[in-house]
């Protein structure tokens, strides 16, 4: 039973989410100003369309939630949300942190939290390997491709590519 | 005559030095990427945009049709020796591929896959190299109306034949096209769905799109998975060598596998699955020893890994002469012509012959470089599958952040992808195809731009799409695909009802 009601609800969130995205864009598109000669092909046709098309659909997957006979019995809903937690902070992580602390320092912290994630005990080994990984990615991307990822304050001034010639 | 003859010169650039190493890296690459399991060609072609920004065009496809070619290779491995598909054309060979294996006979299982792989993919080249021609002189009949009930023949075709429910189909495929809409309206100038933030006024980057749902929902997915599933990795075993009757069990496999995979990769019917489904079925309807079926069958690997080359091949005849993705990995290649400015069509063969002839010429040469990759260098892909998956995960991570961030260098890019990913992940666990919102996603300014193009020559009138008879039958066989499988589910189930009721 409890899977059951478990897909009812995923369906319920996902009939609720696109509804609520019709909607979004159906105001968004009735708040666009227009000038008046577009207002047949304008920009606002498309999206209506579109708005339209979503509120239909999440209509349609709502009433199989909760009337319906649910289509997808497989029962996926076996989930480790400990592990997803880790990838997403370690994702966040990164991103508040690559602009100061810099590129390597920072996606290092992402690979060992995935790392984690996926069952990995050995964190300095995983520390170790990150290091490695994003640092070559430095070197390569930024001395050898002309990219530029963000130096920090610390490791990547020692590496090519690292240096005042990225324009610093 | 005349498609010999571009040919010829198509072979003239891919030969050059410089190309054939781009042709290599490709195949390598490609080869790589469909081994690993987590990574496709889609993902790995977004993430390859912003390194090849600076590259020459022809350079860059020649390398992009070498990834797309060697991916479907290298997913056979995985297939077989792991039982998980690299690649979503894969999934069928690891029925009886995986059985193989387990049985010992792995070996054999990977060089009916590779030299199945290599015949269809030059027989389904050569068509490309007929074929794509055809299109083209088809195309040039196609005014902005046709062009418009083409896409939305494409959007459904890739929405009702991919997964088993049109509702989340057409869910994802909305999902894209709402996406698409962010940005400046490029006739009015007007800003859309921008919420106030200057850097959605490009629109969300497709790179961005394709990663966050291709390598972080994926990731996501896989790490609320991982505890569990089991992975059993059969060791490389067996001989190489196929016995006379192992090659007398293919080659008609092969065969009806190329012949699948061409044509319904070519008519926008989505990407590979279908041609190995399919081929599937008619391997098992025609076999002598149809109980061998899911026990390891010969013909099971043969027909579908046969069919997913060739249908690599006919996805890329209307992208190239009409600029029609018909899978998430074409959509990317898309994204990469509209990255150099250059519009897929019939212009492309006229302005850019170079480019075009020389990746069809180099795709031949990609093919038998990876033969030889995948047959006598099998062993050192399987080592591949050794990356302790906590790495290779945490590698994926980083390198997707990595092709996100340099985009724009701008963090920006990084929450939109996280925010993609986490809606990637979302639809992954309730099983809705990610595949749709990809093409739509691209499609969906392209057809708004050809809708309202048609309008403004018909001043207005929207009966446009409905007198022109070749945008008529398009809009018709669209219409059908989405209320045939409906109606025929309706009747199916009033036919049960009865039937439970007498």
């Amino acid at each position: 039973m409890t899977t059951v009601r478990s897909l009812r609800l995923g369906e319920a969130v996902l009939g609720g989410g696109v509804l609520a995205l019709g909607v979004f864009i159906a105001v968004e598109t009735a708040r666009l100003e227009v000038a008046p000669s577009h207002t047949t092909i304008g920009p606002r046709l498309f999206p209506s369309l579109i708005a339209g098309g979503l509120i239909v659909i999440g209509l349609l997957v709502l009433r199989e939630a909760f009337f319906g006979h649910v289509a997808h019995e497989r029962g996926r809903f076996e989930l480790d949300w400990l592990a997803v937690g880790l990838v997403s902070a370690g994702l966040v992580a990164q991103m508040l942190l690559l602009e100061t602390l810099g590129w390597i320092p920072a996606s290092t912290l992402l690979f060992v939290a995935a790392a984690r994630a996926f069952g990995s005990r050995r964190l300095l080994l995983d520390m170790v390997i990150g290091l490695a990984l994003t640092g070559a990615a430095f070197v390569v991307f930024n001395a050898g491709l002309g990219l530029t990822l963000p130096t920090g304050t610390a490791i990547e001034r020692l590496l090519p590519g690292g240096g005042d010639d990225s324009g610093e | 005559m005349e498609t010999l003859a571009a040919l010829a010169h198509g072979f003239a650039v891919a030969l050059t030095p410089m190309n054939l190493l781009w042709s290599a890296l490709g195949v390598t690459v490609g080869t790589a990427i469909g081994v690993l399991p987590g990574i496709g060609p889609a993902l790995t072609v977004a993430l390859l945009l912003p390194i090849t920004y600076d590259l020459d065009p022809t350079a860059a496809f020649i390398m992009f049709g070498g990834i797309y070619y060697g991916a479907m290779y290298g997913g056979s491995t995985t297939a077989i020796l792991l039982n998980t598909p690299g690649e979503s054309g894969s999934i069928v060979t690891a029925i009886d591929g995986h059985e193989m294996a387990r049985q010992g006979r792995g070996a054999q299982a990977l060089a009916i896959a590779a030299i199945g792989s290599f015949v269809a993919g030059t027989i389904a080249t050569l068509a490309l190299t007929f074929v794509a021609p055809a299109l083209v002189k088809l195309a040039l009949l196609f005014g902005p109306a046709e062009y418009f009930a083409l896409m939305v023949l494409a959007l459904t075709t890739v929405t009702a034949v991919l997964g088993d429910s049109l509702v989340r189909g057409l869910a994802s495929l909305f999902f894209g096209l709402a996406l698409g809409l962010v940005g400046i309206d490029l006739q009015t100038g007007q800003a859309r769905f921008t919420l106030g933030i200057p850097e959605l006024l490009d629109g969300i980057d497709t790179v961005v799109v394709a990663v966050g749902l291709f390598a972080i929902g994926e990731t996501l997915y896989n790490a609320a998975r991982f505890r569990f599933e089991t992975e059993e990795i059969y060791a490389l075993e067996g001989s190489i060598w196929m016995s006379r009757e192992d090659w007398a069990r293919s080659w008609k496999p092969w065969l009806r596998g190329t012949l699948l995979g061409f044509p319904i990769g070519a008519l926008p019917a989505g990407g590979s699955e279908i041609p190995t489904f399919l081929s599937y079925l008619v391997e098992k309807r025609l076999a002598k020893k149809p109980e061998e079926f899911g026990k390891g069958a010969i013909e099971a690997v043969a027909g579908p890994e046969a069919a997913n080359n060739a249908s690599v091949a006919g996805t890329l005849a209307p992208l190239l002469s009409l600029g029609l993705p018909t899978s998430a990995t074409a959509a990317i290649m898309l994204a990469a012509f509209q990255q150099y400015g250059l519009q897929p069509g019939p212009l492309l063969f006229d302005s850019n012959p170079e480019l075009v002839w020389g990746m069809i010429a180099s795709l031949y040469i990609g093919n038998l470089l990876l033969l030889i990759l995948n047959l006598p260098m099998a062993g050192v892909w399987v080592k591949l599958l050794a990356i302790p998956r906590p790495w290779l995960y945490g590698g994926i991570l980083v390198f997707a952040t990595l092709g996100a961030y340099t985009l724009n260098n701008n963090v920006v890019d990084l929450v939109i992808l996280w925010l993609i990913g986490v809606l990637g992940f979302a639809m992954r666990v309730l099983d809705v195809p990610i595949a749709p919102c990809v093409v739509g996603l691209i499609l969906g300014p392209l057809a708004e731009q050809q809708f309202r193009r048609a309008l403004a020559i018909s001043q207005g009138d929207p009966s446009v799409f409905l007198t022109h008879p070749l945008s008529l039958t398009l809009l018709i066989v669209a219409a059908l695909l989405v209320a045939g499988p409906v109606i025929l589910r309706r009747r199916a189930r009033r036919a049960e009802r009865e039937a439970a009721a007498a």
